[in-house]
Parts: structure tokens; C-alpha cells; sequence
């Protein structure tokens, strides 16, 4: 329970969380917001295991790209309700 | 006149505040403004996360105190050469998603302290044990990462180890080991039977990586299937 936490914590804080908000918020399709978050969940995961599927742990890519699509779809909300254009 | 801005609650007000356009400054000012916050929010942030690395703040438990005087009897505290090893050059990695991870998981740790899990000698002896596998699997499955960021076979000089020590790095290389492998108990204490524990948890950790019989098997047959198919 404390490692499926941790890595929760440490992808809010980290790509997936940061950088997939902040690209969710260059659109306003939900979509592209929710997509862009998990691209940047995969390329962290695949980052930090040496660019080898064999060394991604699939719990930690799936928490990666979970918490991507979640940071990058409220982005997309950020964006629809925070700006005009 | 209920639903006056006078008369909301400053939650609601706050909420109405944040997502009303900008009149009274420009796109630029909100950006450098919003850029300086985020130095100050990202710089406080991180100081205050590697104050939670010094040594000061591991030890400040009391529980701490025997971790603490068993590491000071070892070479990673005390050498020739005038290096240090601290508690969060083994226990807190590096890289970021990783030590967040480390961070969130050393909740337990205050738990602990403050329910008292370890706080008598006696505790702590009955705990060891566990306490220790804990670690080892951790090392274990990350291949060693804390210690590889000091240490790492690539640097080592065989010739200037002592025979022993250049014969086994020789061998821990030629079986793809790892150095918690042969260094269990290189700054605290050993429990009894502490190596039958290892090897339970590297059998666990090999089970969970290494593909079963079944699989092998499997895979096996479709290979051979595939260069059947092939010479047809």
C-alpha cells in the first residue's frame, strides 16, 4: 500500500503530475489534454528504467499514465474554465 | 439580495476570484509574477526536502539511537580517507520520482515512532529482523542504486584491493551480483539468521521477475512452432 502511494506521490510530483498539467493546459480538448498526460507518463517511466521495456515495472507505468491523464485532463479543465481563448 | 458577493462565504468569494479574468494587471506582469512564485514555492520546497536528508533530522527519534550508534562503529562513518556515508547517501535515492517515493514512504517511520514499535531494546531486537529484509529487498530490486552511487565496479582499481576483496568483485561481475548480495550488515548490526532470511527474499524477488517453467515452456513451443512454419 505505502510503495502504490509513494509512486503516486512521486508522479504527482514529478512528469506525469507537473508536466502533463501544464501541457494539458495548452488545450481545451479534454482529450488531447488526457492523451498528452499519459504520453509524458510513458516516456517518465521509460526514462527512469533506461529507455528498456524490459526494466518498466507495469504497476509503476500504470500509475504513470493514470496520474498523466489525470493531471493533463484537469489541465484541459484549468484551460476551459480559467481562460477565454 | 442573498446571492450578493457581499453576502458569500470567502471560499465562494476566493473561488470567483481565481477564475475572473485579469483586469488590473498585464499577461506579462502575471507571468513573471507567476515564474518568481514558482522559484520561491520550487526552491522552498526542495530545501525543506533535503533538510530531511541531513543526518541530524534522521537521528532526531529516539528510536534512531541504535541504528545510529551501530553506524558510527563502521567504516562509512569513520575512515582513512575522510569520506562520509550518511543515513541518506544508503537510504534516500537520487533521482526524483524515486526519492518521493522514499519520502512518502518514510511515513511509516513517524507511525512507528510515535506508536513506540521499536522503542526499547528489546523492541527493537524482536524487530530487526524484518526491519532489515525490508531494506535488503529494496536494495535488492533496485540493484543496489544507493550504493552504486558512490561505488561502482567500472572505478575499481583490482590491483589495489586486497586479494580477497578483487577475487570476489571478479566473481560478483561474472554472476551479475549485486553489492547487498555479499555486504548485508555493512552498517548496522546483523541479526541471527540473517542469511536464510536474504535468500528468502531473493527467491521472492526471482520468482516475481523470472518467468516461470510454465512460461518457458511456452514460449519454447512457439519458437519451435515458428521455425516449423518457417521451413515449410
Amino acid at each position: 500500500m505505502l510503495e502504490i502511494l509513494g509512486t503516486i506521490g512521486g508522479n504527482i510530483l514529478g512528469l506525469p503530475g507537473i508536466l502533463g498539467l501544464a501541457l494539458g493546459m495548452t488545450t481545451r480538448r479534454l482529450w488531447l489534454g488526457a492523451a498528452l498526460g499519459a504520453l509524458v507518463g510513458v516516456i517518465e517511466t521509460l526514462l527512469f528504467a533506461g529507455w528498456s521495456f524490459a526494466h518498466v515495472e507495469p504497476l509503476e507505468l500504470m500509475i504513470a499514465i493514470v496520474v498523466g491523464v489525470g493531471a493533463g485532463s484537469i489541465g484541459s479543465l484549468i484551460r476551459v474554465k480559467g481562460a477565454t481563448v | 439580495m442573498a446571492d450578493s458577493p457581499e453576502n458569500r462565504g470567502w471560499i465562494r468569494r476566493l473561488w470567483s476570484w481565481i477564475w475572473t479574468p485579469a483586469v488590473a494587471f498585464s499577461s506579462g506582469f502575471l507571468i513573471l509574477a507567476g515564474f518568481l512564485a514558482g522559484i520561491l514555492f520550487w526552491g522552498g520546497f526542495h530545501w525543506t526536502l533535503e533538510l530531511t536528508n541531513t543526518e541530524e533530522f534522521c537521528v532526531s527519534c529516539h528510536t534512531m539511537e541504535t541504528n545510529l550508534g551501530e553506524y558510527r562503529e563502521t567504516i562509512h562513518y569513520n575512515n582513512h580517507s575522510g569520506v562520509r556515508a550518511i543515513c541518506s547517501d544508503c537510504h534516500v535515492p537520487h533521482e526524483w520520482n524515486h526519492k518521493i517515493k522514499a519520502k512518502i514512504m518514510a511515513v511509516k517511520d513517524v507511525y512507528h515512532e510515535l506508536a513506540g514499535t521499536i522503542s526499547t531494546p528489546e523492541k527493537y531486537e524482536a524487530h530487526r529482523l524484518s526491519m532489515a529484509s525490508a531494506v535488503w529487498k529494496k536494495m535488492k530490486a533496485s540493484d543496489s542504486r544507493e550504493c552504486r552511487n558512490c561505488h561502482n565496479f567500472d572505478y575499481m582499481d583490482f590491483t589495489l584491493q586486497e586479494t580477497r576483496a578483487a577475487s570476489e568483485h571478479q566473481r560478483a561481475i561474472d554472476n551479475n551480483m549485486t553489492c547487498i548480495d555479499c555486504h548485508q550488515g555493512i552498517a548496522h548490526s546483523l541479526p541471527p539468521d540473517y542469511l536464510q532470511t536474504y535468500q528468502e527474499v531473493t527467491e521472492a524477488l526471482n520468482a516475481e521477475t523470472r518467468p516461470t517453467h510454465q512460461q518457458l515452456a511456452e514460449n519454447g513451443e512457439a519458437i519451435r512452432s515458428y521455425l516449423t512454419s518457417g521451413a515449410d
